[in-house]
């Protein structure tokens, strides 16, 4: 006569709660993951800085570098004004890009992983020509505002 | 022929679902924990993006052609000289702006009145000032994330009046 469970049986078992708990891990991690990555976008504080920084840049021809390229880094040397580089440090800006709005294909390996994760999560459902993305450096950490240019 | 289960498979069956049931309510349990302190933290997250937004939006339309900033032991005004005169008051637990009201609601969190205050002279007779209000929890200031950061740059008229400085 048979007693206790088969072999076969307790792998069944084992198997199917392993897999079960495996799924509900990576279903909790993955949403803690995107709630941590949102924090870093788009904070109000730094998309008014970007709209102030954008005003300020205007002036001195940010129009002359929207020139059809995808992706566009831009400095401070761009620019004849030596109060360029006090607004990066009082924003702590680290790096500054002029994007085409609506990209979808580019050189993504050019990029650090952090800026090609923020643009996929951008929506473009604005008529904006450019957006000026700014990628700050708060504590350590990569924090990412953006807003809209308009090509004149 | 044997069929069905021995009375030992179903009690150490329903011994195996007991437990698995029992660590589930446990993470269960523990989330709602999470959930509730999450809830309040993200009405303070909201408040402190709409706080933001109402005083940066009368910074954009309107000029701000003067600012000054007093403080006592129990709150610290910002006098705001736009087209609309506009206040801005910060005490501990809530910041009012315009006559409204924004209290903080996470229990464990304090807005602080010693506030970080620069103002920087720009070529082109334009200005930038920044001003934060900082969040402490449990009595620190260990994040940026929760401060109120305000930015104002604006063209210098001959009513511009700013505080070069503020010490706390």
């Amino acid at each position: 006569m048979k007693k206790g469970f088969a072999l076969l049986e307790t792998i069944i078992v084992i198997t199917f709660v392993t897999v079960s708990l495996l799924l509900l891990y990576g279903t909790f991690t993955s949403m803690i993951d995107n709630s941590r990555k949102n924090i870093l976008y788009d904070d109000a504080s730094n998309i008014y800085r970007m709209y102030y920084l954008k005003e300020y840049l205007e002036l001195y021809d940010l129009q002359n570098y929207m020139d059809g390229v995808d992706i566009r880094e831009i400095t401070c040397e761009d620019f004849s004004t030596n109060s360029c580089s006090l607004l990066f440090d009082e924003f702590e800006l680290e790096h500054l890009y002029l994007v085409k709005y609506g990209l979808k294909d580019y050189q993504e390996s050019n990029y650090s992983s952090t800026f090609n994760q923020y643009l996929y999560s951008l929506s473009n459902e604005s008529d904006y020509s450019y957006r000026l993305v700014g990628e700050f450096i708060i504590e350590d950490e990569y924090h990412y505002a953006s807003i809209g240019v308009m090509k004149e | 022929m044997r069929k069905g289960f021995t009375i030992l498979e179903l009690l150490i069956s329903i011994a195996l679902i007991s437990v698995v049931l029992l660590l589930l309510l446990r993470v269960m349990m523990a989330l709602e924990v999470i959930n509730h302190d999450t809830s309040y933290a993200s009405d303070d997250e909201i408040a402190r993006t709409e706080i933001i937004q109402n005083i940066e939006s009368d910074f954009i339309r309107q000029h701000l052609n003067g600012l000054q900033i007093e403080k006592n032991n129990e709150q610290i005004v910002f006098y705001l000289d736009m087209d609309e005169d506009k206040q801005l008051i910060v005490s501990k637990n809530s910041i009012t702006y315009d006559g409204e009201v924004f209290s903080i609601k996470s229990v464990n969190a304090q807005y602080g009145l010693c506030i970080d205050y620069t103002y920087t002279d720009l070529e082109n007779d334009y200005y930038l000032i920044n001003f934060t209000i900082p969040v402490y929890i449990d009595g620190e200031n260990t994040t940026s994330r929760d401060d109120l950061i305000f930015t104002y740059m604006g063209l210098k008229n001959e009513y511009s009046s700013y505080p070069n400085e503020f010490v706390c």
